[in-house]
């Protein structure tokens, strides 16, 4: 039991760069602004009730549908807020409004006939990076405290900063791994040796996709049933093994390329816009290693501060203060 | 405390995720991902799709999600099959179409898209074989009238 413990905290709870994380939030809220910026939802708000089919989240808080102009203001908060988080200013608010409207919009569309799964992950990373201490480096507040109090910034390396960044890494293997399950479950292994994945990609060059492939490559794909048997083996390998990347740091550098490299594979041969899915890899970059190689600033604080304090060996070290 | 709550939400993250994936049950945001995991072994599907009518009565697919906007191609026919399924699914179309034919006009007003103005807005049932190189896309084999709305 507290070796599960133990292994449960070093996962999770590891001493890691506040710098990290901090690049993760700006490039991954700056990148989802971006994307989100011409995407409006308000047009939702116009259309009658027989398209209204709520799903279950909608369903059971009894979330209304609202009127397209309401949508269009809380669209905008959305978007401020966005914004807000990215370059750090009143973060912790700006997440939290964040993943609350973010959640409300991303899940909106979902109610009107299909639920697509492009954004799962951005809601539940907006979720985690709204409780987290994020906005401790790379981010206007902490520029604005470190003046205000020298002695504590930068902040030294804590669990607090490396959490986020493996939940984010745990949510999108179970999301891998998940929908592997479901295609083994609901098909088996004749997903993979039969013609399915050739039929799958014929039949989405007939403009029944989310979004047209970005190539018709697909149909070379399906006139050479080996290559794609092949694909499908690789998707299914890809999916279920994803979570191995969790464990294992070589399963890592094959399967994290690999699952991006699958997601490319399907918006460019099939079509559905993975693209949100695909911003939160910003998350699997080594950005410790990163820095450290561009000669950024040194992002292993706790080792500058022992360097500072061997300057001023006879001062005694002061104590952080405490964040709430 | 901060570590207990930070737990707790990782916990819940993590349940959440594994109930659905076991069960095979949706609970959006939290899923079972199902999308293409069912096996295709047939050579021929259907689809529903919008037509729109000009005034000298020349017909063409809304095939694009420009047309339909914020709709796309794959989740506007499953709203509408889903009506279809319905008891009053005279109702719910004769109610669906207007709005979608609105939308339409709408975004052609705003120059979103290149169509023409619609005197009419018809939804087909169409059924294809498919072909390899996906040429028979503009001629399904067979196309049959579900309804159709005049402003």
């Amino acid at each position: 039991m507290k070796r599960a413990r133990d292994a449960w905290n070093r996962f999770w709870f590891e001493p890691g760069p506040a710098a990290a994380l901090g690049i993760c939030r700006v490039l991954f809220f700056g990148s989802l602004l971006l994307w989100q910026l011409r995407h409006d939802f308000s047009p939702w708000g116009a259309y009658s009730s027989v398209f209204w089919m709520p799903i279950w989240l909608f369903d059971t808080f009894s979330v209304p549908l609202l009127p397209a102009s309401t949508i269009a203001a809380v669209q905008m908060i959305w978007k401020a807020a966005l914004f807000f988080a990215a370059i750090g200013l009143f973060t912790r608010v700006a997440m939290v409004v964040a993943f609350v409207l973010g959640t409300y919009l991303m899940g909106l569309p979902h109610n009107f006939g299909q639920t697509q799964h492009f954004d799962t992950l951005v809601v539940f990373i907006c979720g985690a990076l709204a409780v987290s201490r994020a906005a401790d480096a790379w981010s206007v507040d902490a520029w604005r405290a470190a003046r205000r109090h020298p002695s504590a910034w930068p902040r030294p390396d804590d669990g607090e900063y490396t959490w986020p960044i493996r939940f984010v890494w745990v949510a999108m293997s179970m999301i891998f791994c998940a929908a592997g399950i479901s295609k083994l479950r609901h098909s088996g292994l004749e997903w993979i040796f039969s013609d399915n994945l050739a039929l799958l990609l014929q039949r989405q060059q007939y403009h029944i996709s989310d979004g047209e492939p970005w190539t018709n490559w697909g149909i070379w794909v399906a006139a050479h049933p080996w290559v794609a048997r092949g694909m499908a083996a690789s998707s299914v390998a890809i999916e279920t093994l994803f979570p191995l990347s969790l464990f294992s740091r070589h399963a890592r550098r094959i399967l994290v390329p690999a699952g991006l490299l699958f997601l490319v594979g399907i918006r460019a041969l099939m079509g559905p816009t993975f693209e949100q899915f695909m911003l939160c890899y910003v998350f699997w970059i080594p950005w410790r290693t990163v820095l450290s190689r561009t000669g950024a600033r040194v992002v292993s604080v706790s080792e500058r501060r022992v360097q500072v304090d061997t300057r001023t060996a006879d001062a005694p070290a002061r104590p952080l203060p405490l964040r709430s | 405390m901060r570590r207990l709550f930070v737990n707790l939400v990782i916990l819940g993250f993590i349940a959440g995720s594994a109930f659905d994936t076991i069960t095979d049950q949706e609970h959006w945001p939290f899923s079972q991902y199902p999308m293409f995991s069912g096996t295709w072994t047939s050579p021929t599907f259907t689809w529903l799709r919008l037509f729109g009518v000009t005034d000298d009565g020349r017909e063409f697919p809304l095939d694009a999600n420009r047309y339909v906007a914020p709709f796309d191609q794959s989740r506007l026919p499953k709203a509408l099959k889903q009506m279809l399924a319905k008891p009053d699914r005279e109702a719910q179309i004769r109610t669906a179409l207007p709005d979608l034919y609105a939308r339409y006009e709408q975004l052609r007003r705003e120059e979103r898209h290149e169509g023409p103005p619609l005197a009419a807005l018809r939804l087909y049932e169409l059924e294809w074989t498919i072909h390899p190189d996906a040429a028979n896309v503009d001629t399904p084999e067979r196309r049959q009238l579900i309804a159709e709305v005049r402003p």
